[in-house]
């Protein structure tokens, strides 16, 4: 639910990164943050726990200039993926614009990554939003773990098992080298603006 | 592949999961190590290789009991709180007053109770959100354990001149239900008797209208007391009006409107969504929106003229 203000001419839209635990939302962000000073227009604030689990959210303020006399503000936040803080993530999701997907490539973590996408699939719905008309990015995390000696699932097997019905754009990436961060928050950021762009123009 | 290169993979994988935070996953190839050690009748004696995987699980469930034993909603600095209510109140369609609500509603979620209650305060200042902010305050006054501080609070509102004796009476309403809930034995004091019947959609409810099919209210659905509804049609428009639930099925409540308030029955047309609905129940308050799915004249009985609302209930 963007804040599209003509007075001050400036668009406010918020991106979520979801996931199970542990997949490397935070990564994501920390690499956004270091990375891309020019667009951080303020401090990472993360609200964490023991292990480094998040326990509420971590924020981050973008800023990405003017577009056709707008300027654009993001705000990003991450989900605690921990299973139990069903309800802080589903706080953290209100007014969402656009979602970036977390999927862990770990074999390990198969079933949290299909039962993470149907608990954000039900929380949209929740707040009357259908996963299909959502902005909705994909991205396959930790590809750098194959071939150091556990598990990973292949690209085509998580797309079967996420994205096969979805179809939405997907990235794989190794967020703890910055491999595909920024692709990925890019295109998440590409559609929300023309999806916003379609809404302001009907509305 | 040999019994002793299984292992080591086993331990490896363990290892790297310790070090990724998938705690379980680890302690699982812990135990399937240790298993197959215990199988093989040469690998049974190596006292080095399985204290060594003794040890790494006592590591692991320190780890485990650590985040187990972590506050799950510590207080959390001014700048945070500050975050909590820009996220939670981030709606372009709503009034400063409502926004407010919200941020105080979020801040009472995230455990954030004194700083909630500080908001609050500051809302009751608005005649609108007045009954909503107090009883909000009152609820995290008992959140926070202290079913004396609530009293203690809503017997100072008493000697203070903020609230009309009406809306002290919701509030007497409200606490003493409560109360009574909790088994505590205190009787609260009001202002002056009430001049005005308070609730009187339950004392004049006949019993041919609703009570033959009283229903069951399923175990885990919340119990709701009330709802703050914001009006949106004249001539209450943008005020909170607050109603009480006559019944619950399940996520279905039934609100009745008297005829008087016919004026309000504008807000409700079946298959319209309501946003913004403040649930209270006597242990909880949540905001969340409905959908109203029943709008119907009483027709026979002392309730004729009145409406029976029904609304599904939709949690944010
Ligand atoms: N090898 C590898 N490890 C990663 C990658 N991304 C994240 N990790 C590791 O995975 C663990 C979890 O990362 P986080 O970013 O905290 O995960 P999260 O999704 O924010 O987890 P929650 O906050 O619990 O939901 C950390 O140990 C990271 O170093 C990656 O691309 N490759
Ligand atoms: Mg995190």
């Amino acid at each position: 639910m963007a804040i599209f203000n003509i007075k001050k001419r400036e668009l406010e839209c918020k991106i979520v990164y979801y996931g199970p635990g542990r997949s490397g939302k935070t990564t994501n962000m920390e690499y956004i943050y270091k990375t891309y000073k020019k667009q951080v227009v303020g401090e990472m604030v993360s609200v964490d726990t023991e292990g480094d689990r998040t326990l509420f959210f971590d924020f981050l303020p973008m800023g990405l200039g003017q577009i056709k006399g707008f300027d654009i503000k993001v705000q990003v936040y991450t989900v605690p993926g921990q299973v139990q803080y069903k309800s802080t993530r589903k706080l953290v999701l209100k007014g969402v614009d656009g979602v970036i997907f977390v999927a862990d490539s770990l074999a390990v973590r198969r079933e949290k990554n299909m039962l993470s996408l149907k608990d954000l699939q039900h929380n949209l719905k929740e707040y009357g939003i259908n996963i299909v008309n959502i902005p909705l990015i994909m991205q396959h995390n930790k590809r750098d773990l194959t071939g150091q000696g556990v598990p990973v699932m292949t690209i085509e097997q998580m797309e079967r098992d996420l994205n096969r019905q979805l179809k939405v754009p997907s990235f794989p990436a190794s967020a703890i080298i910055g491999e595909s961060v920024g692709a990925t928050l890019k295109e998440c950021l590409k559609l929300t603006l023309l999806s916003l762009k379609k809404q302001i123009k009907s509305g | 592949m040999n019994i002793t290169k299984k292992i080591k993979i086993l331990l490896q994988e363990a290892e790297l999961y310790h070090t990724q935070g998938l705690l379980n996953e680890a302690m699982e190839k812990y135990h399937n190590a240790t298993k197959l050690i215990k199988s093989n009748e040469q690998l049974k004696s190596n006292q080095n290789l399985i204290n060594g995987i003794i040890n790494k699980i006592r590591v692991l469930k320190e780890d485990i009991i650590k985040i187990q034993k972590a506050p799950k909603k510590p207080e959390v600095s001014a700048e945070v709180q500050e975050l909590i209510k820009k996220m939670c109140s981030f709606a372009p369609d709503k009034s400063e007053d409502l926004k407010a609500l919200d941020g105080a509603i979020a801040l009472a979620k995230f455990g954030q109770l004194k700083r909630a209650i500080t908001e609050f305060n500051e809302l009751i200042k608005k005649d609108s959100l007045r009954v909503v902010a107090a009883k909000s305050i009152l609820r995290c006054h008992m959140a926070l354990s202290s079913m004396d501080e609530a009293v203690t609070q809503y017997e100072q509102w008493i000697s203070d001149d903020i609230f009309s004796t009406i809306q002290l009476d919701k509030l007497y309403v409200f606490l003493e239900n409560i109360l009574k809930k909790e088994g505590v034995d205190k009787k609260l004091p009001r202002r002056k008797a009430p001049t005005v019947n308070l609730e009187p959609v339950i004392t004049r409810l006949g019993t041919n209208v609703v009570q033959a099919k009283e229903p069951e209210i399923e175990d885990d659905a919340l119990d709701i007391n009330s709802i703050g509804i914001t009006i949106d049609s004249e001539p209450q428009e943008g005020q909170v009006v607050e109603f009480k639930i006559r019944f619950q099925l399940g996520n279905i409540i039934t609100l009745l409107i008297p005829i008087r308030d016919k004026d309000l029955i504008k807000s409700f047309k079946v298959g319209n969504k309501i946003n913004d609905i403040q649930y209270y129940s006597t242990t909880a308050l949540f905001s969340g929106s409905g959908i109203v799915t029943l709008v119907k004249e009483i027709k026979i009985g002392p309730l004729r003229g009145d409406y029976c609302v029904d609304i599904e209930i939709v949690v944010n």
